[in-house]
């Protein structure tokens, strides 16, 4: 159970992938999803997945480790993956009843399937390099112009840092709560759906009692040292953009442009 | 036969990761009915991982817990029963609270042992006395208690079980010195009353003092020492290391005899201390 990765764990090390800039990776990340969607021939599928191995190399990760994290949406993806077989018309291979199987719908389902899988993974790298808190940073700094619109964005990001902050916390103290729990025989996940549902009050509502207690004692430390909204706070370790991540993008723009030139091969 | 029994159990969090810690070692010890066993350690040592794997919250990934005899891993098909034997009291329980009612609350642990409403009722009755509460906090709503109380109340839902053995973590964390000393006290009693075995997890090693017979000192997830109480007490060197402090009287009784006074450190209650001291004025008058 704890022994594998889960898809959104930070695994902390010293790869090339962990020191780029959070924001170089956000946007390379994006850069990376439209370059998925518009990868369309064999060559420029096989090209992304020659790609997804060197960056899971470059972030000094198990390329099986990786990949197996990706299992739980397995299913999913088949599933998106088979409806594309059967519902493209094109010239059939196979049918039955009232299903028809087509050259170009296997060609599309398994196309989606690759896609799929590599957009997962490849979006799961940025999760397992980056803290929750530098990519908190990084997003923050990116919306910063946003500012102009009145979109408030340090209360936004002030939010967003607090929240990231608590999760640990909040789901430490559920599992101590469900431990509490079991060790007065509760038990989950049995009986109709009513039942399972009634079985988590016992857990849910000491979990909000607490939340919404240290919602007030944070709000009441807030207040205590003076903070009044986020304009004009600065940071203690600011962002700086270095010579590598210039270079990643760089070697980004190339290989997006490569892609699509491998799209007429 | 020993309730609890555990054999050479090895933890560790997060294994395959960076975040990997073995937090237990090469555990072994045993609990017999009427017990008092303190275990004792620093933060992180450990204390509360060994706890969850008493009744089965945790899997420990070698050695065995036996209870009553059975492998709880190997032996035994409903692990969910084992609970109700070994009744664990976890820290701040107090946050675990959820009926709208004290009564309800306390009655969650033997409604789900499956027992009939008569005796439910009558446990729940019998657990509120042990813990010094009466009848009248039955009706009340549990977060208009105070926090003593509340705890009180957490107590007595795992006391309502009547497990075997009981086993608290931390229970006088945050109260003041009477809370402290009521609650071990009223843990004394039901010892004492019901021939259940206690465990108490703590780092407050003036709370153990007074009750407990055996003590195992934990320290990075290996049991360093273990013995009787005034025998653990009188290794003040290797408690140190470990970040722990021996009693207050027993600091003082033994300051005296660094000062050349001939007193006995193994004194670890108020009472045997007293005696100490007092015998040195007779024998010095
Ligand atoms: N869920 C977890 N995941 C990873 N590591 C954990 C987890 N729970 C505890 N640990 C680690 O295992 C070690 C033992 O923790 P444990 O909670 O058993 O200590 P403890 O003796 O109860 O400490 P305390 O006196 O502070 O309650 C600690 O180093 C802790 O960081
Ligand atoms: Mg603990």
């Amino acid at each position: 159970m704890a022994r594998d990765l889960t898809v959104g764990q930070f695994l902390p090390g010293h790869a090339i992938m962990h020191r780029l800039d959070p924001r170089t990776k956000i946007l390379l990340t994006f850069f990376f999803i439209i370059q998925v969607f518009l990868a369309k021939s064999t060559v420029s599928l096989c090209f992304l997945i020659i790609l997804l191995f060197l960056f899971i190399f470059f972030a000094r990760l198990s390329a099986g480790k990786v990949f197996r994290a990706v299992r739980p949406m397995i299913p999913v993806i088949v599933f998106t993956a088979l409806i594309n077989i059967f519902y493209v018309p094109g010239d059939s291979v196979l049918h039955f009843a009232f299903l028809h199987i087509t050259k170009q719908g296997l060609f599309t389902g398994f196309t989606l399937f690759v896609r799929l899988t590599v957009l997962i993974v490849g979006c799961s790298l940025i999760t397992y390099t980056t803290s929750l808190n530098a990519l908190a940073a990084g997003l923050e700094q990116l919306l910063s112009p946003l500012a102009h619109l009145r979109v408030p964005v340090s209360e936004l990001s002030m939010t967003l840092t607090i929240t990231l902050r608590f999760l640990p916390s909040l789901s430490d103290e559920f599992e101590q709560i469900v431990d509490a729990q079991k060790s007065r025989g509760a038990f989950f996940d049995q009986g109709s759906p009513i039942r399972r549902i009634k079985s988590y009050f016992p857990v849910l509502i000491p979990l909000f009692m607490s939340a919404f207690r240290r919602a007030f004692e944070l709000a009441n430390a807030i207040e205590c040292r003076c903070y009044h909204g986020g304009k004009g706070r600065t940071k203690m370790n600011t962002l700086h953009f270095a010579g590598r991540d210039i270079a990643a993008f760089l070697v980004f723009t190339a290989l997006f442009f490569l892609t699509i030139i491998f799209n007429f091969i | 036969m020993a309730i609890i029994e555990l054999k050479h159990v090895h933890y560790a969090y997060g294994v395959g990761t960076s975040f990997e810690k073995q937090a237990l070692n090469n555990i072994s010890f045993s609990v017999d009915p009427g017990d008092f066993l303190a275990i004792v350690g620093h933060t992180g040592s450990g204390k509360s991982t060994l706890i969850r794997h008493l009744n089965g919250l945790l899997r420990p990934d070698s050695g065995q817990v036996f209870i009553h005899g059975k492998d709880l891993w190997s032996q035994m098909k409903d692990r969910r029963s084992v609970r109700f034997q070994i009744g664990l009291v976890f820290q701040y329980p107090e946050t675990q609270l959820f009926e709208d009612t004290v009564g309800k609350d306390i009655a969650f642990g033997p409604k789900n042992m499956g027992l009939n409403e008569q005796e439910v009722k009558q446990r729940v009755q019998e657990a509120l006395a042990f813990v010094g509460l009466d009848a009248s906090y039955l009706e009340r709503n549990p977060f208009r208690l105070s926090g003593g109380e509340m705890r009180r109340v957490a107590i007595a839902g795992v006391l309502a079980m009547r497990p075997s053995v009981l086993v608290l973590d931390e229970p006088t964390a945050g109260l003041d010195f009477d809370g402290r000393a009521l609650i071990l006290q009223q843990l004394e009693q039901f010892r004492i009353k019901s021939g259940a075995a206690i465990i108490l997890v703590t780092h407050n090693m003036d709370d153990i003092a007074e009750h407990a017979q055996r003590v195992i000192v934990l320290h990075e997830g290996r049991m360093v020492l273990s013995g009787t109480t005034a025998s653990v007490f009188s290794e003040a060197d290797i408690l140190k290391q470990c970040g722990l402090d021996v009693p207050q009287i027993t600091r003082v009784l033994i300051k005296l005899k660094e000062r050349g006074l001939p007193v006995r450190t193994d004194a670890i209650t108020l009472e045997a201390a007293e005696r100490e001291i007092l015998k040195l004025f007779r024998e010095g008058g």
